[in-house]
């Protein structure tokens, strides 16, 4: 990503295929989330077993979907957007948190997309990733302290939010990147942003 | 091949006539200039093309594929930088205008159903009046108008999903017709339909544009049927220029032989030859170990019930198949025809071991059976093989032994059958052309220059072998279509699967995928094709009809409503969500059980269904169902809590309770939740952005979609050897390619459905009216208070209980 193009047009006019991008997005990843839930529970238990905190090493996931939709879009607002949406099917299908799934997304979705307006939607690197992906992370991370970690101490809440946080960051930056590479790879991206820089180094 | 739909997909007659509108005429377009370079294409598509078509003139527009004739209809309609991006210059103009109301021009696509976006065809036409502002009681009016324009006879409130491609064809025409359009764009909308059908939507075609004296210009390849119908033809060449202008008859009695050439049906001209594909035989093929004659596998009463999913309904269940007995012998092709909808694609699956039938059984010859050495060990197989008949009652099955084939493992199961589905993108499972050839191959340790010669000689009869080092995924359809059919082939499997492999495709893929389907006949495999194609069926050495399953009756009593059905999705949502200060509430596990009660008492009362009617069913299992995976995480937090409360268990109960308050209301009320109605709300009562409201109803409408393609995709792997049948990472990494193709195939979706919203004016529908209203009634209210008297209950049990 040494070049980066940003959306066409004014920023916060969003094209139809905008729109539809994301919210096809979302509900392709609101089927994943879903699935994930119902894999995640096992794994995330196990390590609770040794030290609570740790269960955020199987949360980033969750995260992926907003920052897949930044990464495409890159208009304000598709962050937030991907992943309430992602939110909101997984939680129409049903998972484990039911209705309250639609507040991790929102939070998720704002965290992630703070990262990329402190870089005025013009840098789509890793920088904003890494700030956006801990942000995205720690506000889930003060929902769940409120929400289901209510009898922990504040050293394992404080452990949580950093672990949660600097997995979305890492790992969730990672995934989404390699995503986004995939479906501009797969020529699915032609009328977006990274599409074109496919494109482009391709021609060079 | 889901459509059930209460009409048969061909012979309606169109509806009487309408008068005509008054005022109502066609457009005069003009091109001037058009120049159109898809970014990271060396070449335009387009190249200065300058077109003038007259007012009310009737425009055929062919070319070989490749040749940028879909390309320029998007720019006739506006919609090039709609899903794609690149140079564009030149200009089109309308009547001497740039820009052209929303529905000026209607554009119909060749896919049907790509471009619906409700979940109601009534609402699916008025998408456009909504786009403009038109108000809401002018709109049930105009939109019966447009359906009955179409010839369309079915109730406002039925289900796009369930119809037949035909059916689907005039939707997307009525949902055009309803904007009054000027200029009416087709492309290629007949070439996914069969013959019969495609001459119904062409008459309603025909009908419409002479009433309304409409300037329409269509793309097609398959020049018969068409060309009557219109009064100019225009001929691209692959360099995107305009090579032959003029009436019908001239422009065919200079270049038919050119256009057949460059693979375009051409009235009159001969059957294409399928093209002589000759290899060298497959190592280790299990094609040609069943003799020519004997069955490869046969069918016994197969039946397949199919159960459709919808956010926010109960799901249903249809009759695919039923009671159908069928044989697939070696060195024979077989064709399955029947009406749309009468299970054809369905029991291709069965028959090849990729679902698993409802009812009856499917038993491959034994040698091609896992347990089997390949050499016939005790030939009860070849001698009781039956005969190349489909018949229907009892008689005793070839083989008995073997498990059916849908319990086969991957590899088993790829060595025997291939499959190409109606999808060839879907199809797709190498990096490369060649790789994708090769990979059946190699997943069963085939991989010597044996299996490599042959998958070269492949490429190079089919015209693909410039392209062997390519992502298959950047093929034209066409060289899709090929690569599918080489790719199942290649391996020499005894058992080919073709899913109306000829649908669409010019006369070059056509004479191409023929050739090869021969080629596999040749060398012993039994072919078994779904097809309306005439040229395929007269090809084939039986024919076997399906006739349209019958339909358990609809049930006459209608079920009653629980009370939760009739609460707005919005009010559902607010009662849901009322809990979420709840944690910061409930202090012990006693306090969390009172509330806990207060919630399962609502919920219960929620789920009464009081008054006439059939009794509901399956209501307190739903809601179990939901809370299931829920138990999993309760337990989770009890768990943390008790190992850091002091291993106290009312602190662990505490925690446990809390987290169950949270969930409850929500398995109560998820199932109710309309996403469709939830759309109207949101953008109605909360003021929500229109535009981001609908594009995401119209993505949740199709979740069915998703599922089906998912299950595409593995079914994909899963015949062609590499489907992952054990192993964590494996799987996992199974996973992630899958949802990678998953991701793929919906973005396509996206693109096709930005292109067919924003031809009726979505782009600038900045002030939408909506066609369903979002009334907040009584039960509404009763549901948020509900949700109240939750956190009431949780203030008191706060004080009363410790």
């Amino acid at each position: 990503m040494s070049t980066t193009i940003t959306a066409s047009g004014p920023l916060t006019r969003w094209r139809t295929i905008d729109l539809l991008t994301c919210a096809f997005l979302g509900v392709a990843f609101g089927v994943a989330y879903w699935a994930w839930g119902l894999a995640y529970e096992a794994p995330s238990t196990a390590v609770s077993a040794m030290f609570p905190p740790l269960s955020a090493l199987f949360a980033w996931p969750w995260l992926v979907a907003g920052i897949v939709g930044m990464l495409i879009i890159r208009r304000p607002g598709a962050a937030v957007f991907t992943e309430l949406l992602a939110a909101v099917v997984s939680a129409l299908i049903g998972t484990q948190w039911g209705l309250t799934t639609l507040v991790s997304g929102l939070l998720q979705g704002l965290g992630v997309e703070l990262g990329f307006a402190l870089f005025g939607y013009a840098v789509y690197s890793w920088a904003p990733l890494l700030v956006g992906g801990f942000l995205g992370g720690a506000f889930e991370a003060v929902y769940e302290w409120y929400s289901y970690w209510t009898d922990w101490g504040f050293g394992y809440k404080i452990t949580y939010l950093l672990l949660l946080g600097g997995s979305v960051a890492i790992f969730g930056s990672l995934l989404a990147v390699g995503l986004t590479k995939l479906l501009a790879n797969a020529g699915a991206l032609s009328a977006f942003p990274p599409g074109q820089e496919a494109r482009e180094r391709a021609a060079v | 091949m889901t459509g059930t739909g209460p009409i048969a997909s061909s012979g309606e007659p169109p509806a009487p006539p309408a008068p005509p509108a008054p005022g109502c005429s066609g457009s005069r377009v003009e091109v001037a200039g058009l120049s159109w370079r898809p970014y990271g294409r060396a070449r335009p598509v387009l190249d200065e093309l300058d077109l003038t078509i007259a007012a009310g003139e009737r425009v055929l527009l062919a070319g070989p594929s490749g040749s940028g004739k879909s390309t320029l209809l998007r720019a006739l309609a506006g919609l090039l930088l709609t899903a794609d991006s690149g140079e564009l210059s030149g200009e089109v103009t309308l009547d001497g205008e740039h820009g052209h109301r929303a529905g000026a021009v209607g554009l119909v696509l060749q896919d049907p159903g790509a471009g619906v976006v409700a979940s109601t065809i009534g609402r699916d036409v008025a998408f456009g009046l909504e786009n403009v502002g038109l108000p809401r009681g002018v709109m049930p009016a105009r939109v019966a108008a447009a359906l009955s324009e179409v010839g369309l006879d079915l109730p406002p409130d039925a289900s796009p999903l369930t119809l037949s491609g035909g059916e689907a064809q005039r939707l997307a025409l009525a949902g055009a017709l309803v904007m009054e359009p000027r200029l009416l764009l087709l492309d290629e909308p007949t070439a996914m339909l069969d013959a019969a059908t495609a001459a119904g939507v062409r008459e309603v075609v025909a009908d419409l544009v002479e009433r309304r004296r409409l300037t329409l210009v269509v793309v097609e390849h398959r020049l018969d049927g068409w060309i009557d119908l219109v009064d100019r033809l225009v001929v691209l060449d692959l360099d995107g220029c305009i090579v032959a202008d003029g009436p019908p008859d001239d422009v065919l009695a200079d270049h038919a032989d050119s256009l057949v050439q460059q693979g375009i049906w051409v009235p009159g001209a001969p059957e294409p030859q399928p093209v002589d594909v000759a290899l060298s035989p497959a190592p280790q093929a299990a094609g040609g170990i069943v003799a020519p004659g004997q069955a490869v596998v046969a069918g016994t009463g197969l039946g397949v019930e199919r159960r459709s999913r919808r956010l926010g309904s109960t799901s249903r269940s249809t009759t695919a198949v039923a009671d159908v007995d069928l044989d697939v012998v070696a060195g024979q092709v077989t064709a399955l025809t029947g009406p749309s909808g009468a299970g054809k694609t369905t029991l291709m699956a069965a028959i090849g071991g990729l679902l698993a039938p409802t009812t009856g059984r499917v038993a491959m010859a034994a040698p091609l059976t896992p347990a089997g050495d390949g050499n016939s060990s005790d030939g009860s197989g070849s001698r009781q093989g039956v005969t190349g008949r489909a018949r229907r009652g009892p008689r005793r099955p070839a083989v008995d032994r073997s498990r059916p084939p849908h319990e086969w493992s991957s590899v088993d199961l790829a060595r025997v059958v291939a499959w190409v589905p109606q999808r060839a993108a879907t199809a797709v499972v190498g990096r490369t052309v060649r790789d994708d050839v090769l990979t059946t191959a190699r997943a069963l340790g085939h991989d010597g220059t044996d299996a490599e010669t042959r998958a070269d000689e492949l490429l190079a009869t089919l015209g693909l072998t410039r392209l062997a080092g390519t992502d298959p995924r950047h093929l034209s359809g066409g060289e899709q279509r090929r690569l599918a059919v080489a790719s199942a082939i290649a391996h020499g499997p005894a058992l080919v699967l073709a899913d109306e492999p000829t649908v669409g495709q010019d006369r070059l893929t056509w004479a191409a995928v023929m050739g090869t389907l021969e080629a596999a006949r040749r060398e012993g495999a039994g072919v078994l094709v779904t097809t309306h194609d005439p040229g395929v069926v007269s090809r084939a050495d039986r024919q076997v009809t399906l006739r349209r399953p019958p339909q358990p009756p609809p049930d006459p009593e209608p079920e009653r409503r629980p009370l939760l059905a009739r609460v707005g999705p919005l009010a559902l949502l607010a009662a849901a969500l009322c809990v979420l200060p709840l944690p910061a509430l409930l202090g012990t596990w006693r306090q969390g059980l009172v509330v806990l009660g207060v919630e399962l008492t609502l919920g219960l009362i929620g789920l009464i269904a009081p008054g006439p009617g059939r009794r509901p069913q399956g209501r307190l299992r739903g809601v179990l169902a939901r809370l299931a995976p829920a138990a999993v995480a309760v337990a989770g937090v009890a768990w943390s809590a008790w190992l850091l409360g002091g291993r106290d268990l009312e602190i662990a109960a505490g925690a446990a309770l809390r987290v169950l308050c949270l969930i409850v209301p929500s398995a109560f009320v998820v199932g109710f939740i309309d996403p469709e109605r939830l759309g109207d709300h949101l953008a109605q009562r909360l003021r929500l952005p229109a535009r981001p409201v609908v594009a995401a109803t119209a993505a949740l409408q199709r979740l069915q979609s998703f599922d089906d393609l998912w299950t595409e995709l593995m079914t994909t792997r899963r015949v062609r050897g590499i489907r992952a049948d054990r192993g964590l990472v494996r799987r996992g990494a199974e996973a992630v390619a899958v949802t990678g193709g998953l991701l793929v195939g919906a973005l396509g979706q996206a693109a096709g459905l930005a292109l067919a919203m924003d031809a009726r004016g979505f782009a600038e529908a900045h002030r939408r009216s909506w066609a369903g209203s979002a009334p907040w009634r009584l039960p509404d209210s009763l549901a948020v208070l509900a949700g109240l008297v939750v956190i009431g209950a949780a203030v008191a049990a706060q004080s009363l209980v410790g």
